[in-house]
C-alpha cells in the first residue's frame, strides 16, 4: 500500500466524462508528474486529490485511510496553484503564515518556522513586501513556502512554473528538485512540459483524454513507450511513424515491408500479425545520415540549424506528413536537395494496428539503474 | 516638459471640443450650488429687488448666524439624518458584505431568481410601496420613531448594494478562496481575513452610494411614518424655514450647506479607502 492510492477515479461534469477510471499508487517520497495535453485532465485529478472537487466515483486513500469526504487540511495535503493565489493585502511574511495563523500557532513558533521556510527559499530579504512588488518566480516561491510551512505529507503543484520565462523556469526547476531531496517529501506535480516531466519525475504518469496512458519512469517512457500517444508525446521533436506491413515473425523479431526495403525489429514476437498493417516509430534524434538499415530518400523542405543540433522537415509519402531528423549541427544539408537518411532496427518501436506497442529488446537496467525502481534511486 | 503617451495626443480643436463639452456639463452641476452659495450671502431684502444683481453687495455670513436663532431645533435635524443614514449604511453593510460573498462564489439553487428579484425591487422606488408600508407599520405600532424611518431605508438599499458588491468581490480571484481552503481556513475566515481587506475599495463604494441613498430618502420617509419634531431629519428641517407668509431664502440656502457638511465631511475621509490596484500580484495575469 503507496501513501496515496487512487482506486477507479471517475470524475463527470454533467455527463461529460472527463477522468474515465484513474487507478494510481504513489510511494512515500516519491515526486510524481502527470503530464498530457491541454483539456485530459490533469488539474481535475489533482484538485480532487486536493480535496477541491468532489469524486464521482472510486476513492482516494491516503495511508490507507479513505480522505474522500476529508477537507484538504485533514487530508495532510498542501497545494500550490497554477496561478499563484497569494494573498495581496499581506506581506511575504503574512502570506508565508496563513496556515500557522489558521491553526492559532503561537507566535514564537510561527516565526522560526516562518523564517525557516523563507530561508530555504531564499526569501529572507523579502518578508516585509507584498506580493505586487516580487518579480514572477520571487512570487511562486512564496506559494511553495505557505506550502512548506505547514509540513505536509503530500505536495500537489499545478503547473507552478508555466508562466515563468525559460531561463527562471530551468532555475526553479532546478530549486524545486533540490527541495524534494531536502523535505523528502511527496510530490505530485502536474505540467505539460515535458522537459519538466522527465528531469524532475521519479516516475512520470501520461494522462491522455481522461485516462492513464503509461505510468513509468521517464526513461522507460522514452525508450518503451506502450503506445503510440505516448510515444508522440514524449520526445522532442515527436517521433516519425511509418506504416509498414509485416512480413514474418520469428524469434528475433518481427520483420517488416517499407515500401520494398525489408528490416527485422527486434521486438517481442505475436501470433497472427503477418500481413497486417504496423506502425515503425523512430525518433528523429536517431535517424542518421547516409543508408541504415533501412534507408529513406527525403527532400527537406525547412533546416532549423540550433547550432547543437540541425533539424530537418521533409514531407514523405503521399500522407503529407512531416518527417522530421535530427542530425549534427554541421549536417551538409540544404532546403529542396535530396538526401539520403538511415534507420538503424535497434532504434525502432513497432506498434500493432489498435496503437500498442510490442515490447522492444531493450534492457532498460543497462540504460539506468534505477530506471525499474525509482524508490532505490 | 514630458510629452503624454502617444495614445492619449489629441489635436487643438479636440482638446476645445473636450473642454466644451466639459464646462457645458459642469455648469449645469456646479450654477445651482453656486447661485445658492451667493444668495445664503445676501440680505433677505436685496434678494428681490429689480434688476437681479447676481453679484451679492455687501453680502455677509450673516444668514449662517441667524438660520440657528429661526428655527432652533436645527442641529438636531441634522443629526437625526446623519444618525439615521449611519445606522442605515452599517446595518446594510453587516447585512450585504456577507450576502454579496455568498451571490459571488457560492452555487446555490434560486440565486438567479434571487438576483433578478432584487433588480426588481431596485425598479419600484419606495414611493409607490408607501401606502402598504405605512399600514404595516401602523400594525406593528413602529410609526413615529426612528425605526420607522431607518428599516424601509435599510430594505430598499440592500438590493442595489449586493449587485454593486458581488460584482466587484467576482473580480477577486477564486484562487485566493480555495488557497485559504486548503489552508484550513473557514469560510467566515477566509471572507473576514481575505475576501474583505481586498473588496475594501468595494465596500466603500458601496458605504458610500448606501449613505447617500439614504439621505436622499429620508424626505419621502419622515413625512409619512413619523410625525414627531424631534425625529425629523434634515430634509424636513429645511420646510421649518418656509414660514406663513415667506420664504427665508437666504437662511434656507445657509442651512442646506451646513446640513449637508456633515456628509460631506465623512465621504471626504472615506475617500482614502478607495484605493484601486489592491490585488496587484495576487495571481499571474
Ligand atoms: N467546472 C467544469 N465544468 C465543466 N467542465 C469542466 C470543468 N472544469 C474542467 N472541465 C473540463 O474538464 C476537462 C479537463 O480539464 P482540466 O482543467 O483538468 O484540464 P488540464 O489537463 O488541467 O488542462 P491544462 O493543461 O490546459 O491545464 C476539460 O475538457 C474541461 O473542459
Ligand atoms: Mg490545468
Amino acid at each position: 500500500m503507496g501513501q496515496l492510492n487512487l482506486n477507479r477515479i471517475q470524475k463527470f461534469y454533467g455527463t461529460y466524462e472527463v477522468l474515465k477510471g484513474i487507478d494510481l499508487e504513489v510511494k512515500n517520497g516519491e515526486f510524481v508528474v502527470f503530464v498530457g495535453p491541454s483539456g485530459c485532465g490533469k488539474s481535475t485529478l489533482l484538485r480532487m486529490i486536493a480535496g477541491l472537487d468532489e469524486t464521482s466515483s472510486g476513492d482516494i486513500l491516503i495511508e490507507g485511510k479513505r480522505v474522500n469526504d476529508l477537507p484538504p487540511v485533514k487530508r495532510g495535503i498542501a497545494m500550490v496553484f497554477q496561478s499563484y493565489a497569494l494573498y495581496p493585502h499581506m506581506t511575504v511574511f503574512e502570506n508565508i503564515a496563513f496556515p500557522l495563523r489558521v491553526e492559532k500557532m503561537a507566535e514564537e513558533k510561527l516565526k522560526a518556522k516562518v523564517e525557516h521556510a523563507a530561508r530555504i527559499l531564499h526569501l529572507d530579504q523579502r518578508l516585509q513586501q507584498k506580493p505586487g512588488m516580487l518579480s514572477g518566480g520571487q512570487r511562486q516561491r512564496v506559494a511553495i513556502g505557505r506550502a512548506i510551512v505547514r509540513e505536509p505529507k503530500i505536495f500537489l503543484f499545478d503547473e507552478p512554473l508555466s508562466n515563468l520565462d525559460a531561463a527562471l523556469r530551468a532555475d526553479m526547476r532546478i530549486e524545486l528538485a533540490k527541495l524534494h531531496r531536502q523535505l523528502q517529501a511527496t510530490m505530485i506535480y502536474v505540467t505539460h512540459d515535458q522537459v519538466e516531466a522527465m528531469t524532475m519525475a521519479d516516475r512520470i504518469v501520461v494522462l491522455n483524454a481522461g485516462q492513464i496512458a503509461q505510468t513509468g519512469a521517464p526513461l522507460e517512457l522514452y525508450h518503451k513507450p506502450a503506445n503510440t500517444f505516448v510515444a508522440g508525446f514524449i520526445g522532442n521533436p515527436k517521433m516519425n511513424f511509418l506504416p509498414v506491413r509485416c512480413k514474418g515473425v520469428s524469434d528475433a523479431g518481427v520483420e517488416v515491408d517499407y515500401k520494398g526495403q525489408t528490416a527485422v525489429i527486434p521486438v517481442a514476437p505475436q501470433g497472427g500479425l503477418v500481413g497486417r498493417t504496423l506502425t515503425l516509430g523512430v525518433r528523429p534524434e536517431h535517424i542518421t545520415l547516409g543508408p541504415g538499415d533501412l534507408t529513406l530518400k527525403v527532400t527537406p523542405t525547412v533546416i532549423e540549424r540550433l547550432g547543437a543540433h540541425t533539424v530537418a522537415y521533409a514531407a514523405i509519402g503521399g500522407e503529407g506528413e512531416n518527417f522530421c531528423a535530427m542530425l549534427p549541427g554541421t549536417a551538409a544539408i540544404r532546403p529542396e536537395v535530396t538526401i539520403q537518411t538511415g534507420i538503424q532496427v535497434a532504434d525502432c518501436h513497432l506498434f500493432d494496428e489498435a496503437g500498442i506497442a510490442l515490447e522492444r529488446h531493450v534492457e532498460l537496467t543497462d540504460i539506468d539503474m534505477g530506471v525499474l525502481d525509482p524508490a532505490a534511486a | 516638459m514630458s510629452q503624454p503617451a502617444m495614445i492619449n495626443r489629441y489635436r487643438w480643436h479636440e482638446l476645445v471640443a473636450i473642454y466644451c463639452g466639459i464646462f457645458v456639463f459642469l455648469a449645469f452641476i456646479l450654477a445651482p450650488f453656486v447661485e445658492g452659495f451667493l444668495v445664503s450671502l445676501k440680505p433677505l431684502g436685496l434678494l428681490f429687488s429689480s434688476p437681479y444683481k447676481f453679484w451679492p453687495e455687501n453680502g455677509s455670513f450673516a444668514a449662517y448666524k441667524s438660520m440657528w436663532v429661526s428655527v432652533p431645533g436645527f442641529a438636531r435635524y441634522i443629526f437625526n439624518s446623519f444618525f439615521i443614514s449611519s445606522i442605515v449604511t452599517v446595518i446594510v453593510l453587516v447585512l450585504v458584505v456577507p450576502a454579496a460573498y455568498a451571490f459571488a462564489r457560492f452555487k446555490f439553487r434560486g440565486s438567479g431568481a434571487l438576483l433578478a428579484a432584487f433588480l426588481a425591487v431596485n425598479m419600484f422606488s419606495g414611493a409607490v410601496l408607501l401606502i402598504p408600508l405605512f399600514r404595516l407599520m401602523r400594525s406593528l405600532g413602529v410609526l413615529n420613531t426612528y425605526f420607522a424611518m431607518i428599516v424601509p431605508g435599510v430594505a430598499f438599499l440592500i438590493p442595489s448594494a449586493i449587485w454593486l458588491l458581488r460584482t466587484y468581490m467576482m473580480r477577486i480571484p477564486r484562487e485566493l478562496d480555495e488557497a485559504a481552503f486548503v489552508d484550513g481556513a473557514s469560510h467566515f475566515y477566509t471572507l473576514r481575513r481575505v475576501i474583505l481587506p481586498i473588496a475594501m475599495p468595494g465596500i466603500t463604494v458601496v458605504a458610500i452610494t448606501t449613505f447617500i441613498g439614504s439621505y436622499a430618502q429620508q424626505f419621502i420617509f419622515a413625512l409619512t411614518f413619523n410625525s414627531k419634531t424631534e425625529y425629523m431629519p434634515l430634509p424636513i428641517g429645511l420646510y421649518a424655514y418656509f414660514g406663513r407668509q415667506e420664504v427665508i431664502w437666504n437662511e434656507l440656502m445657509a442651512a442646506s450647506f451646513v446640513g449637508i457638511a456633515p456628509a460631506v465631511i465623512l465621504i471626504f475621509l472615506m475617500q482614502r479607502y478607495l484605493v484601486a490596484g489592491l490585488t496587484a500580484g495576487a495571481v499571474k495575469q
